[in-house]
């Protein structure tokens, strides 16, 4: 369904390889847990303290992440560059900052300004649709789904702007 | 007799107007998500939580119990129809099923999977309500060491049968782990992880965690290329199988229906693996080997049985010991958690109503679920025409509504979209999200049930080995865990080894 991510195709070894960075960025993870787990306190065997079992989580994490690199160095894995060749990986890019976006205006706009306009601009600029598609199509499910969850089933939405008329 | 004054009682329940609405909207979404390909039925399950805690538990979990087995019906009609599986337990039934299609039989493809759901569903219902009370019984032994090790094997199992590197799958699962301890300490009220937000002192909301991971990341995933999608143009005509049809088709539905309910009782288990392993069998089986992958009935009744049975199978682990096998049901177990329920041996003691109202419903939702599957198949085959840039903004929109009304905090809607962009990379660089979740959901019952077992036995690591339960446990999980570590062995394992979501 999704994407498959690694193939093991064109394998590099190296500082290029998709597999070590991986496994580097999970050592860094885990090093920070174990440091965590540690700083909170580990109690002792009979009384295990709150730091108990995240020390041992990122133990666990960092030596597993330390098999993975092993594991890159030895064998190699696929090119960093390859994970996103013939991808439409700036359609990704943006989707997730338009979300971020949302996000940020979410509760100072309110849920129906600010999902027309999400909705709008995903129809229109990601793989567009016809114009009166994406506008039938966004103000038929954002004011269904305002009616809906927050009139039907009294489920909290943030009116923002539009406030003085939803009430 | 005992049973059946019980489920008498739960249908007394299941057929209330409340709970009888929350299961038709339960199984009518699973199969409307199962049919849509890009969206499973943990996002749906985690988008559809908000909703239900305005409604009372058993309708609540009525819902989402639908949701999980309407789905397996509904994936089906995709594999079919498309050669897309709607969710991942349906990848198999395209080999056969669309082959069917294209030779103009689309009808009774789509009719046996409906009725060998059907078969398969109901029966299973009926040997998880007689083995629950007995299990239950034997699970009041449990102590803390024993669900500590049954977790943990649950969580290695589940590492084993994830498709790609183990070490990464149990790399997730300790991640997994550690985000569940996020927040305050049970014990001694101590914050963990949390940063100074306040937002994270009682943990990180599973909902945007789950619709992240697996809802958010998907739609990513999807969006980097162009999904194109042919639906079979010709019509579907009867939906019945022809005698010869039911001849080929009555034995793979039933050893699907036993292999389907085993695995998914077992924890790790559940209803994608069912469905390869029934595909195998009946392939092995076979008379005509070569006729699978063109067009075998066969090769669509057993492991669509399997799925099915697999889905009701999966529901004992969970109502009897309080431990969900896989990521669905663990989703299922937050569910149980937010209405206040703790699923285990004491739930059809304490609560018989949501215990047996639950199984009563499955027998509703089955019934259903063949009425919306066979006559109602048209309507389904128009939801597949809808083009996915169309849909895509739309799951996205329901996601950001499910996340910000469990909690009425904008800070889960980042959440889901930092949890989305981890799990789109996760995917990436071959990171499965699967024992993540898994392990999110049991961390905090994991860590106490250890703290406990230690505290009881007075720091005494040995207790987890010398009790019998917890030492077969801990002992199977150690095999798993050394198994791909003999080459011969490892070989095997990437064959069973598929994706859970």
């Amino acid at each position: 369904m999704g994407s498959k991510g690694i193939s093991m195709q064109d394998k590099t070894r190296g500082l290029g390889s998709a597999e070590l960075w991986g496994g580097l960025f999970w050592l860094a993870v885990g090093l920070f847990v174990t440091w965590q787990g540690w700083q909170q306190g580990l109690g002792a065997l009979h009384e295990p303290g709150s730091g108990f079992a995240l020390f041992w989580c990122g133990v666990i994490a960092s030596g597993l992440s330390l098999v993975i690199i092993a594991a890159a160095i030895a064998e190699g894995g696929p090119a960093l560059s390859s994970l996103w060749a013939e991808t439409r990986w700036q359609k990704v890019l943006l989707v997730t900052v338009l979300l971020l976006v949302f996000g940020f205006f979410f509760e100072q706009i309110g849920f129906i300004p600010c999902s027309l306009v999400l909705l709008l601009v995903l129809m229109r600029f990601i793989d567009p649709v016809p114009w009166w598609q994406a506008v039938a199509v966004s103000f038929g499910s954002v004011l269904g789904v305002w009616f809906v969850l927050a009139k039907f089933l009294r489920i909290q939405l943030p009116a923002g702007i539009l406030a003085p008329w939803l009430g | 007799m005992d049973v059946i004054a019980s489920l008498y009682h739960g249908f007394t329940v299941a057929l209330q107007p409340y709970n009888l609405l929350a299961c038709f909207a339960g199984v009518f979404v699973g199969t409307l998500i199962g049919v849509l390909p890009g969206i499973g039925p943990v996002t749906a399950m985690a988008l559809l939580l908000p909703v239900t805690l305005s409604a009372p538990p058993e309708a609540g979990i009525i819902m989402m119990a639908g949701i999980y087995y309407g789905s397996m019906y509904g994936g089906s009609t995709t594999s079919i129809l498309v050669n897309i599986p709607g969710e991942a337990a349906s990848v198999v039934t395209c080999l056969d099923g669309h082959e069917m299609a294209k030779q103009g039989r689309a009808g009774p493809a789509l009719g046996i999977a409906a009725l060998g759901s059907f078969v398969a569903g109901t029966i299973s219902i009926i040997a998880l309500m007689l083995v629950a009370k007995p299990l239950a019984q034997w699970a009041l032994k449990f102590g803390p060491a024993e669900y500590f090790s049954l977790m943990v094997l649950g969580l290695t199992l589940l590492s084993f049968l994830t498709h790609g590197s183990m070490a990464k799958a149990l790399l997730m699962a300790s991640i997994g782990i550690v985000l569940g301890l996020v927040g305050t300490d049970a014990i001694t009220a101590e914050e963990r992880l949390t940063f100074g937000r306040l937002e994270l002192l009682d943990g990180i909301g599973i909902v945007p965690v789950v619709m992240g991971l697996f809802g958010v990341a998907e739609i990513l995933s999807n969006l980097e290329r162009k999904l194109q999608r042919e639906i079979v143009q010709s019509r579907i005509g009867s939906l019945w199988p022809t005698r010869d049809d039911w001849k080929r088709s009555v034995g793979p539905m039933t050893r699907g229906t036993l292999l389907g309910f085993l695995v998914g009782t077992l924890p790790g288990g559940g209803a994608v693996i069912s469905s390869f392993a029934s595909y195998a069998l009946e392939k092995r089986l076979s008379k005509t080997p070569e006729r699978f992958g063109k067009g075998a009935i066969e090769g669509v009744a057993g492991p669509e049985a399997a799925n099915n049975a697999a889905a009701g199978g999966a529901f004992i682990p969970l109502l009897t010991l309080g431990i969900p096998p896989n990521v669905i049901l663990a989703l299922l177990l937050g569910a149980f958690i937010i209405h206040g329920l703790q699923p285990g041996p004491l739930l059809m003691v304490q609560k018989p109503d949501v215990f047996w109202g639950i199984v009563a419903s499955m027998y509703i939702g089955n019934v259903m679920l063949l009425i919306l599957n066979m006559p109602l198949i048209g309507m389904w085959v128009q939801v597949l025409k809808v083009p996915y840039p169309l849909l895509f903004p739309l799951i996205l929109m329901f996601c950001i509504v499910g996340v910000f009304s469990s909690n009425a905090a904008v800070f889960d809607v980042f959440v889901m979209v930092m949890f989305g962009m981890i799990g789109y990379l996760m995917r990436k660089f071959g990171y499965e999200p699967a024992p993540l979740v898994l392990a999110f959901v049991l961390g905090p019952l994991l860590e106490n049930n250890l703290r406990k077992a230690l505290i009881l036995s007075r720091g005494d690591f040995w207790t987890f080995v010398e009790r019998p339960i917890s030492g077969v446990c801990l002992g199977l999980a150690v095999l798993m865990l050394i198994v791909p570590l003999l080459p011969s062995l490892a070989r095997k394992r990437e064959v069973i080894a598929i994706d859970q979501e």
